[in-house]
C-alpha cells in the first residue's frame, strides 16, 4: 500500500480509537441502554417492569424488558449472551436458577457491562448488588403474624411454588425460624406447586382433606392466595372460610379479592415497583460512574396488608 | 434401418455447466437455506450486532443442541416414526451425569453414565416399537412421561449442581479457535451422519424402510433392525445433547429439556422431513434448527416484544415449509 495512504489510515485509526476512549468515560444518558430480565411472565414482574420503565424514562436511557419463555436456567443464559452481543450497558436480572447463570454473568461483567440482581439472587455470579426482599426476614414476619393470630397453638401447612426456588426456600427458612418462638405450632405439610394454579388448588384441597384440624396456611409464593381462595369458595370447603388463618404472598387481584371476602387474612406484599426502579437507578449510576459508595445489597422489605390497610398501601 | 447409436454425442461444455448449475439449484435443502439466509439478512439490516463473530458463534452454540438432537429425530422420522422422548432423555442424561459427579465420579465415567442412559432409553423405545409393535407415538410418549417422572422423583424438584472439573466444562463452554465446542460437535456429527445417510447401505435402508416398509422388507431390508437402530441412535444422540447442556450450565434442573422435543420436531419438519416417512435430510434438519435459533436471537437484538417470539417462530416455520412444499410440487419431484 502507498506509504501516504498507510499514514493517513494510521492517523484515522488513532483518532477513532482516541475518541472512543474518551467517550467511554462519560456516557450521555440517551446513549445508555439497560436491559431488565424477569424470571418469567407472571403479574409480579409486570410491576417490576412498571417501576423500571418509569425510572428509565425519568433518566432518559434506552430500556429493554426481555421475558424468558420458561423458568429454565438455560433460557436466561441465552438471553444474557444475546444482550452481551448487543453491547448493552447494564443488565438487571431476577434469576431462575442461580448456578447456571454464574459464568455468563461473570463474562458480562468482564466485558464492561454493569450487572445486578433483583428479586431473586445468584450470589456467586459477580453481580454488583442484590435489590430485593430479604426473604428470610419476610418469613419471620409471616411466622410472627401467624403465631399471634393462632395464639401460639395449632397445625399449619406451607404451600410453596417451585421447590428449588432459592427465594421461596429462604422464606420457608424464615418461617421456621420465626415459629421457634411458638412451640405449640406444628408444620404438618410443605407442598410445592410450580406456581401453577391448577396444581395449587389440588394441593390445597388434598392438604385440607388430610388435615381437618388445620388452623393455618402459609402461602409462600404468589400462587398460594388464588389457590386457597378458589378452594375456600367451593361447597366442600366453604365452611372453613374465616376459620383458617391464611397468609399469602404478593397482591395478585385474586388474592386481594380473597382478602376482602375473608378467605385470606393477610398478604405479604413485596415492593416490585420499587425493586424495578431502584434496579434501573443503580445500573445507570454505576454506568455513569456516579455511584461513589461501594454497592451494597438493598432490602426492599414487605408490607403486611390486612383488611385495614388494603386500600392505602404502596409498593 | 440405421442402428440407434448406443453412445451419446459429447455435449458442449456450456450445456454441461448449465446442467450442473440446474442440478445444484434443484437441491431440496436450498429452499429452506434461502429462507434462512433471508431472515438472517433481514435481522442484520436492522441490527449491526447480528453479523459479529461473537454473536453468530453464540447463536450457533445456542441452537447446536437442538440441531444435534434433530439429526437423530430426522433418522427416526425418515423411517416413518417419531420420537417424543428426546427432551426427556436429554434431561435425564443431564441428571445422571450430574449425579455421577456428585458421587465422586471422574469426567469420563460421568460421560459414560450419561451416554448409557440415553442408549438404554433409545433401545427401550426400539424394543417397544419393533417387538411389542407399539405405534412410535404412543411408545415414545410413554417413555417421555416415565423420564419426566423419574427426573422429578430423583431431584425432588431441586436442581443438582455438583462441582465439575474444567476438563468437563470444556465440552459445553470451551472453544476451538473462535468456534464454540458444541458447534464443533454439531458440525462433526452432521458430516458423519450425512455421509452415513447418503453413502452407506444403512442410510439407503433407512430411506427404504420409511418410503415403503413392506416393499423394503420384501426386498430383503431388515426393517425391524433398522428401526431399532434408529431409535437407539436417537436416544444416544439426545444424551450427547444432555451431557453438553449440563457441561454448559453446570446445573441439572428438574424441568431440563422440557418441551425440547417440539423444537426438535419443528427443526426436522423444516428440514424437509415428511411425517409419513421416506423424505428429509440431515443437512435440512440443521438448517431448520438454525432458523428457529436465529429468530430467538433476532428478537432480543431487535428489541422485539419477547411475547411475540413464539408467534413469529411459528409463522416463519409455516412460511418456510410452505415454500418447500410448493417448490417440491412444482418440480414434480
Amino acid at each position: 500500500m502507498d506509504k501516504n495512504i498507510r499514514l493517513a489510515l494510521g492517523i484515522g485509526f488513532a483518532a477513532v480509537a482516541l475518541s472512543l476512549g474518551v467517550s467511554a468515560h462519560a456516557k450521555d444518558a440517551k446513549d445508555i441502554s439497560v436491559a431488565v430480565i424477569p424470571k418469567v411472565a407472571v403479574p409480579f414482574f409486570d410491576d417490576c417492569n412498571k417501576g423500571a420503565q418509569t425510572s428509565a424514562d425519568k433518566l432518559g436511557v434506552k430500556y429493554q424488558w426481555v421475558v424468558p419463555q420458561n423458568t429454565q436456567g438455560s433460557t436466561q443464559v441465552q438471553i444474557i449472551e444475546d444482550l452481551i452481543s448487543k453491547h448493552v450497558d447494564g443488565i438487571a436480572i431476577s434469576v431462575n436458577e442461580p448456578k447456571s447463570v454464574e459464568s455468563v454473568m461473570k463474562r458480562a461483567a468482564q466485558s464492561g457491562i454493569k450487572v445486578l440482581t433483583y428479586d431473586s439472587d445468584s450470589p456467586k455470579s459477580g453481580r454488583s448488588m442484590y435489590i430485593g426482599t430479604n426473604n428470610e426476614a419476610a418469613g419471620v414476619t409471616m411466622a410472627e403474624t401467624m403465631g399471634k393470630a393462632l395464639d401460639g397453638t395449632g397445625e399449619v401447612a406451607i404451600v410453596t411454588g417451585q421447590l428449588g426456588a432459592v427465594n421461596l426456600n429462604e422464606r420457608i427458612a424464615g418461617i421456621k425460624k420465626g415459629l421457634a418462638k411458638y412451640p405449640g405450632i406444628k408444620i404438618v405439610e410443605t407442598q410445592g406447586t410450580d406456581d401453577d394454579l391448577a396444581k395449587g388448588v389440588s394441593v390445597v384441597e388434598t392438604t385440607l382433606r388430610a388435615h381437618p384440624q388445620l388452623k393455618g396456611i402459609f402461602g409462600v409464593s404468589q400462587v398460594g392466595g388464588p389457590a386457597v381462595s378458589k378452594v375456600l369458595n367451593t361447597k366442600e370447603f366453604g365452611a372453613m372460610k374465616g376459620k383458617l388463618e391464611v397468609l399469602a404472598f404478593d397482591d395478585l387481584p385474586d388474592t386481594l379479592k380473597a382478602l376482602r371476602d375473608g378467605s385470606i387474612q393477610g398478604i405479604m406484599v413485596q415492593r416490585p415497583v420499587t425493586m424495578g426502579s431502584l434496579a434501573v437507578d443503580h445500573l445507570v449510576a454505576q454506568i455513569q460512574g456516579t455511584d461513589t459508595s461501594p454497592p451494597k445489597d438493598i432490602d426492599t422489605g414487605v408490607t403486611v396488608v390486612t383488611k385495614d390497610n388494603v386500600g392505602t398501601y404502596t409498593k | 434401418m440405421t442402428a440407434i447409436s448406443s453412445k451419446e454425442d459429447p455435449q458442449p461444455h456450456s450445456v454441461r455447466l448449465a446442467d450442473m448449475l440446474r442440478s445444484w439449484l434443484k437441491i431440496r435443502e436450498l429452499n429452506v437455506l434461502s429462507v434462512l439466509l433471508l431472515v438472517g439478512i433481514l435481522i442484520s439490516i436492522f441490527s449491526p450486532y447480528f453479523l459479529t463473530t461473537n454473536n453468530l458463534m453464540g447463536v450457533f452454540r445456542s441452537f447446536s443442541l437442538i440441531a444435534i438432537m434433530s439429526i437423530g429425530m430426522m433418522l427416526v422420522i425418515i423411517t416413518g416414526g417419531i420420537d417424543l422422548s428426546v427432551g426427556s432423555v436429554m434431561g435425564l442424561s443431564s441428571l445422571v451425569t450430574a449425579l455421577a459427579f456428585q458421587h465422586g465420579a471422574g469426567p469420563i465415567l460421568a460421560v459414560i453414565a450419561g451416554l448409557s442412559i440415553g442408549l438404554a432409553v433409545g433401545c427401550f423405545n426400539g424394543f417397544l416399537i419393533t417387538w411389542i409393535q407399539l405405534p412410535p407415538f404412543i411408545a415414545t410418549l410413554g417413555t417421555l412421561s416415565i423420564g419426566r417422572g423419574l427426573m422429578y422423583m430423583i431431584t425432588k424438584g431441586v436442581p443438582v449442581t455438583p462441582d465439575v472439573p474444567d476438563s468437563f466444562t470444556f465440552l459445553g463452554q470451551g472453544y476451538i479457535g473462535f468456534v464454540p465446542f458444541p458447534v464443533v460437535i454439531m458440525i462433526f456429527m452432521t458430516i458423519c451422519f450425512s455421509v452415513l445417510m447418503r453413502q452407506t447401505r444403512f442410510g439407503r435402508h433407512v430411506y427404504a424402510t420409511g418410503g415403503n416398509e413392506l416393499a423394503a422388507r420384501l426386498s430383503g431390508v431388515r426393517t425391524s433392525r433398522v428401526k431399532f437402530i434408529v431409535y437407539a441412535l436417537s436416544g444416544l444422540i439426545a444424551s450427547i445433547a444432555g451431557i453438553v447442556s449440563f457441561s454448559r450450565f453446570v446445573s441439572a434442573e428438574p424441568a431440563s429439556g422440557f418441551g425440547a422435543e417440539l423444537d426438535v420436531i419443528a427443526a426436522a419438519a423444516i428440514g424437509g422431513a415428511s411425517l409419513s416417512g421416506g423424505a428429509g435430510s440431515v443437512e435440512g434438519a440443521i438448517i431448520g434448527a438454525a432458523l428457529a435459533g436465529i429468530i430467538t436471537n433476532g428478537v432480543v437484538l431487535l428489541n422485539i416484544d419477547t411475547y411475540a417470539q413464539q408467534a413469529i417462530t411459528g409463522c416463519v416455520i409455516l412460511i418456510a415449509v410452505s415454500i418447500d412444499i410448493w417448490r417440491v410440487r412444482r418440480k414434480g419431484r
